[in-house]
């Protein structure tokens, strides 16, 4: 806890909350902006068409948001040499354990932030139907499992490379593959670790070209795709920790 | 008692041998200089006394206790260390930055604004260290290192890239800590004059092999003084000289005796007139500390 407590207070006056606003300004804005040409039979199914929506827009920025969060915790090691004064006051291992938690926290609070932001929205905007707690329960979730698998990525990246271009570079090739990855066959998609938001999306849509009418409904990610991301986290985790604890400073 | 002994220690990088079984011995109490050229593998070694670098062969025992991957933190939280440059976190105050090393090292915040005092940071304290001048941070690293009043000091050239006054400031403050503390000090340097100002022990490194050890005033007992002749026949002289029995060599047209006394020189001086050679030059000399220092990393280089 002592090293959790302390990634908090190596990261003041960070400006990290921008990255909060960032991402909300921007989800905001897409879910706002389509939202002004739906009517009220479309509204019936709108928290299914926000969570599909919002999976939607994961997929190219949250894996920027992660890259840039990571970034902005590790950057600070490699600009002022510290890496070589902290592992003389701890070992590497729990230097990184702290950084991974430190992580684990800020996109709980992150997602969390979201949801009870658009949870206002639709209740705001008066979405149909009961309130679906469960499936914005499962949605945060995902979000969260998604965005640490992408963590613990963007986490080895930052401590291996003092060059933290090569770490936010990735985030933004990863966003824009995470796309187009909704576009690709189930199979291929589940190879891109940033297609995890589309693929384990809790709501989906459907489109009848005979009425043009779009119809939303539930989804239930299937156990693969839920062992796949797991296999993800563990890669990321055992090669990123594996190569920052034999790396000597 | 020595604070730090290493046995064989070696590391290798590829195919290049950096340190090279390496007998160091720092006696406790001590200001230990650790000279070498740039390159010569001083920071490589710091770096495996601290752990942060793991030795291709050889063992380090530290306070008596041989250093394990196990006992490497317990053993590591009586030693400070300054690493090359100062480590800091450029956006938190000075205050910040030593509050994260209070933390990590578990000693009472006091501690804070005692070395903050020490180094002459206590003004300062609250300004960020990005705004630091290079002297400040430096100060800062040292301040850091202070945390807890460690039995021993690691510092690797602790007044690399500092200005003169900020290298006298840093000197002076180096030689103040055994006394005050009981702490024993191993700096680094690739700088013979400031190591000759700062430490009473010495250890030459060149290319990773230890060429000398010693007390630094057994190394200035080397600096033996001598006559140096010059000649209008040298080869001459110096045949007769040897006739006499007498140690004497040629160096770039100079004669290089032993210092005789005033009746041997006089003798000399009617043995060259009596022979029609003619004096040019007699002069006193003494191997300074640089000569002994070349001739030391020279030597080694020739191996």
């Amino acid at each position: 806890m002592k090293g959790l407590r302390l990634e908090f207070y190596k990261c003041r006056r960070r400006k990290i909350f921008l990255l909060y606003v960032g991402v909300l300004i921007f989800q905001f804005l897409w879910v706002g902006m389509s939202l002004k040409d739906m009517d009220a039979t479309e509204l019936v199914s709108g928290w299914q068409w926000l969570l599909y929506t919002l999976s939607l827009t994961d997929c190219f920025i949250l894996p920027l948001a992660v890259a840039t969060l990571a970034s902005r915790n590790v950057e600070i090691e490699h600009k002022g040499g510290t890496l070589k004064l902290l592992e003389t006051l701890t070992t590497p291992k729990k230097l990184y354990r702290a950084k991974l938690l430190w992580g684990a926290v800020m996109l709980a609070v992150l997602v969390l932030v979201r949801s009870g932001a658009f949870i206002v929205l639709g209740y705001w905007e008066n979405f149909g139907g009961a309130m679906p707690w469960q499936m914005l329960g499962r949605f945060t979730l995902i979000s969260w499992l998604v965005s640490m698998m992408l963590y613990l990525l963007q986490l080895g990246l930052s401590l291996r490379y003092a060059n933290q271009a090569i770490a936010i570079i990735v985030g933004i090739a990863g966003g824009f593959l995470g796309l187009m990855s909704l576009f690709f066959p189930g199979t291929l998609r589940l190879l891109l670790p940033w297609s995890y938001y589309g693929a384990l999306a809790s709501s989906g849509m459907s489109w009848d070209a005979a009425t043009s009418t779009v119809n939303y409904f539930w989804l239930s990610p299937n156990t693969r795709d839920l062992v796949l991301l797991f296999a993800w986290m563990l890669v990321f985790y055992v090669v990123g920790r594996t190569l920052f604890v034999r790396k000597e400073v | 008692m020595a604070i730090i002994e290493t046995n064989h220690l070696s590391k290798k990088y590829g195919n290049v041998m950096r340190v090279d079984d390496l007998r160091l011995r720092v006696p406790e109490g001590a200001i230990y200089g650790f000279l070498g050229p740039n390159g010569a593998g001083k920071s490589t070694t710091l770096k495996m006394i601290l752990g942060l670098a793991r030795p291709t062969a050889g063992d380090i025992t530290v306070f008596g206790t041989p250093m394990t991957r196990r006992n490497r933190l317990t053993i590591l939280k009586q030693i400070g260390s300054l690493i090359e440059s100062p480590s800091y976190y450029g956006h938190l105050t000075g205050e910040e930055n030593l509050r994260i090393v209070q933390t990590m090292r578990g000693v009472p915040a006091q501690h804070i604004r005692e070395v903050l005092e020490i180094v002459r940071l206590a003004d300062q304290k609250d300004k960020r260290v990005a705004h630091y001048s290079l002297g400040m941070k430096q100060r800062l690293g040292l301040a850091a290192a202070l945390l807890g009043y460690p039995r021993l000091l690691i510092l690797d050239e602790p007044t690399n890239g500092l200005d003169p006054a900020g290298i006298q400031e840093m000197r002076a403050l180096i030689k103040t800590l055994p006394e005050r503390f009981g702490m024993t000090v191993v700096v680094s340097s690739h700088l013979l004059s400031e190591i000759d100002q700062m430490a009473d022990h010495v250890g030459i490194i060149r290319e990773g092999e230890l060429v000398y050890q010693d007390t630094l005033a057994a190394l200035h007992s080397r600096s033996a003084h001598h006559l140096a002749l010059r000649t209008t026949d040298n080869r001459q002289v110096q045949r007769l000289l040897r006739g006499q029995r007498m140690a004497v060599s040629l160096e770039n047209e100079w004669l290089i005796l032993p210092l005789l006394s005033d009746d041997d020189t006089m003798a000399l001086c009617r043995l060259l007139t009596g022979e029609g050679i003619g004096l040019l030059r007699l002069e006193e000399r003494e191997k300074s500390l640089e000569d002994i220092f070349l001739e030391l990393t020279g030597r080694a280089v020739s191996l």
